[in-house]
C-alpha cells in the first residue's frame, strides 16, 4: 500500500513538473473557455503585427485588463466580461507570453 | 610688355592652346549641365512608367491581401504562403522584419511607394489589418521590356544635337573674345619684327667698321674708347640676335651639323674677351678635345653666349668664371651674385629678371631653355646668393 502511494506521488510530481508556467497559469483556464486561446493570438497579431508590439500589448493588458484595451469583440466581452488582473510576477508573465508567442507564431511556420 | 608675360610670340600655337583649353572647359561644363538635365529627364520618364504600372500592381496587391486574410483565418489548417506566377511578394511586420518572402531582392526599401531596381518594379503597400502580422506587403514584377530604350535614344539624339550646337557657339564666342587680343599681339609682333630688321644694318655697319680700325695705330686713350664702343655694339648685337631668335624661331629651320664644341666655346670666349677684360674677370677653362654634338651651330652658339653673357653680366669686378667641357656636358660657373633659391624655378620664364641693376630683357635663359628643349639637352642651375651660379648643360 505504501509502495502504491509513493508511486502515485512520484508520478503526480513528474506530471506537475512537466507543466510550464504558461500551461499552469494560462492554458489551464483558457482550455475551459468557448473561445480557444489561439484565437486571441491571431487577434493580437492582426492588431499589433510585430513580436515586440504584440508582447508589449499582451503584457499591458494582462497587468491591467480593461474593456477599452481588450482585443475581443464587444459581443464577446459582454458575454464573458473582462478577465481579472494577473497575479503573476512580471518575470513569470513575460515567460508565459514568450511561450505563448513561440507556440503560435506564424513567422517560422509559413512555408 | 607685362601683359605679354608668358605669351608666346607664336600666335597660332598660343591661340590654339587657349582655344582648346577654353573649348575643353566649355565642353565639360556643357556636358555637366546636359548630364544633369538628362538625369532629370530619365527620372521623369521612369516615374511616368511606374505611375502607369501602379494601378495594375495595386489590383494584384489586393488579390494577395485577400489570400493573406484567408490564410490568417485558417492558419491552423493551412500554412502555405500564397504564391502567384505573375509576381513575387513579401510581407514585413511593423518592426520591418521580414515574415516571408519570395522576392529576388534581399533588401527592400519599405519607405518608398513604388520604385525600380535591377530591372524589377517594387510596389509597397501598408495593410490596414495586419494579417499574419504583416504590416507591409511588397510586390515584385519585372519592368516592361526595353522601356528605357526609347528614353536613351531620345537623350542621345537631343543631347548630342544640343551639345554640338553649344560647341559651335562656344567656338564663335571664343573667336569673338580673342579678336582684340589677337590684333594687339599681331601689331606688337609686327613692330618687334620691323624694329629688329631695322637694327640689323646699323649694328653690322658699326661692328664691321670697329673691326677695321687698327687699334695699335691709335693712342691708348682713343683705343680704350673704341674698345668700349666695340663692347657696346656687341651687347646690342647680342640683343639683336636674341630678338631675332625670339621672333623668327618658329619660322627658322635648323641646320644640324657635327659641331666641335671645344672650337665653338673658344670662339665664344674670344667674342666676349673685351667684355671680360672690362670687368677684369679671369676665365679658366678645362676643355676636352674631340667632343662633338649634332646641332645647329648658331643655336648652340646662342645657348653658350647667353649663359656666358649672364656669367659676365652678374659677376663681380675681378670675379672669375670657370668653364669645363667633358663628354657628359658643359659646366659654366661664375663667382657672381647668384640667385635666391626660391627664384631658381622661375629663371626660364620669359621676361623674368631678378636684378635690374644691369641691362637686359629677361629673355636669355628662356632662349637657352627653348634651344635645350629642341635638342633634348638638360639644363641644371645651382646657385647660392652672393656666392655664384653653376649652369650645367648635359646630354
Amino acid at each position: 500500500m505504501v509502495k502504491h502511494i509513493l508511486f502515485l506521488l512520484v508520478i503526480s510530481s513528474i506530471c506537475c513538473a512537466k507543466q510550464n508556467v504558461y500551461e499552469q497559469n494560462c492554458l489551464s483556464c483558457h482550455k475551459e473557455l468557448a473561445v480557444k486561446i489561439d484565437k486571441f493570438f491571431y487577434r493580437y497579431l492582426l492588431k499589433y503585427s510585430s513580436e515586440a508590439e504584440v508582447k508589449k500589448a499582451m503584457m499591458a493588458y494582462l497587468k491591467n485588463p480593461k474593456k477599452d484595451t481588450s482585443i475581443l469583440q464587444d459581443g464577446l466581452i459582454q458575454r464573458f466580461g473582462v478577465k481579472k488582473k494577473t497575479t503573476l510576477t512580471d518575470e513569470k508573465l513575460k515567460e508565459s507570453i514568450d511561450i505563448y508567442w513561440e507556440t503560435y507564431t506564424v513567422f517560422s511556420r509559413l512555408k | 610688355m607685362l601683359a605679354l608675360k608668358n605669351w608666346d610670340i607664336n600666335l597660332r600655337s598660343s591661340e590654339k592652346k587657349t582655344l582648346w583649353s577654353f573649348l575643353g572647359l566649355y565642353a565639360f561644363l556643357t556636358l555637366l549641365i546636359l548630364a544633369f538635365v538628362a538625369f532629370l529627364y530619365y527620372g521623369f520618364e521612369r516615374n511616368l512608367m511606374l505611375q502607369n504600372q501602379k494601378e495594375s500592381l495595386s489590383n494584384l496587391t489586393n488579390e494577395q491581401i485577400a489570400r493573406l486574410k484567408s490564410l490568417h483565418v485558417n492558419f491552423e489548417k493551412e500554412q502555405t504562403y500564397p504564391r502567384d506566377e505573375r509576381f513575387n511578394s513579401a510581407i514585413y511586420d511593423s518592426s520591418l522584419k521580414q515574415i516571408f518572402s519570395t522576392l529576388h531582392a534581399k533588401k527592400v526599401n519599405l519607405y518608398e511607394d513604388i520604385y525600380l531596381e535591377n530591372g524589377r518594379i517594387y510596389f509597397i503597400k501598408e495593410l490596414e489589418s495586419y494579417y499574419l502580422g504583416a504590416r507591409y506587403i511588397v510586390l515584385e514584377v519585372p519592368a516592361p521590356k526595353r522601356w528605357d530604350r526609347k528614353v536613351y535614344r531620345k537623350l542621345l539624339l537631343y543631347g548630342g544635337l544640343i551639345f554640338g550646337v553649344l560647341v559651335v557657339i562656344g567656338y564663335f564666342l571664343l573667336n569673338l573674345l580673342l579678336r582684340p587680343m589677337r590684333e594687339t599681339i599681331v601689331l606688337l609682333d609686327r613692330f618687334i619684327k620691323d624694329t629688329t630688321h631695322e637694327l640689323n644694318t646699323p649694328i653690322n655697319a658699326i661692328l664691321s667698321n670697329i673691326e677695321m680700325i687698327e687699334l695699335e695705330t691709335l693712342d691708348s686713350a682713343l683705343a680704350k674708347k673704341i674698345k668700349r664702343m666695340s663692347i657696346a655694339s656687341k651687347t646690342i648685337s647680342n640683343l639683336y640676335d636674341d630678338l631675332t631668335y625670339l621672333v623668327l624661331s618658329n619660322h627658322m629651320g635648323s641646320h644640324d651639323e657635327s659641331v666641335d664644341l671645344k672650337t665653338l666655346i673658344e670662339e665664344r670666349i674670344e667674342y666676349f674677351t673685351l667684355l671680360l677684360e672690362s670687368k677684369k674677370i679671369t676665365i679658366s677653362t678645362d676643355l676636352q678635345e674631340n667632343i662633338t654634338l649634332i646641332i645647329d651651330r648658331k643655336k648652340m652658339a646662342k645657348l653658350i653666349d647667353n649663359i656666358l653673357s649672364n656669367a659676365i653680366k652678374y659677376n663681380t669686378i675681378q670675379g672669375s668664371i670657370y668653364l669645363s667641357l667633358s663628354p657628359e656636358g658643359i659646366v659654366i660657373q661664375d663667382s657672381g651674385r647668384g640667385i635666391q633659391e626660391s627664384q631658381i624655378h622661375q629663371v626660364f620664364e620669359r621676361y623674368t629678371r631678378f636684378d635690374r641693376s644691369v641691362g637686359g630683357f629677361g629673355i636669355g635663359l628662356n632662349i637657352v631653355w627653348a634651344i635645350a628643349k629642341e635638342y633634348s639637352l638638360h639644363v641644371k642651375i645651382d646657385s647660392q646668393a652672393n656666392q655664384g651660379t653653376r649652369v650645367k648643360i648635359s646630354w
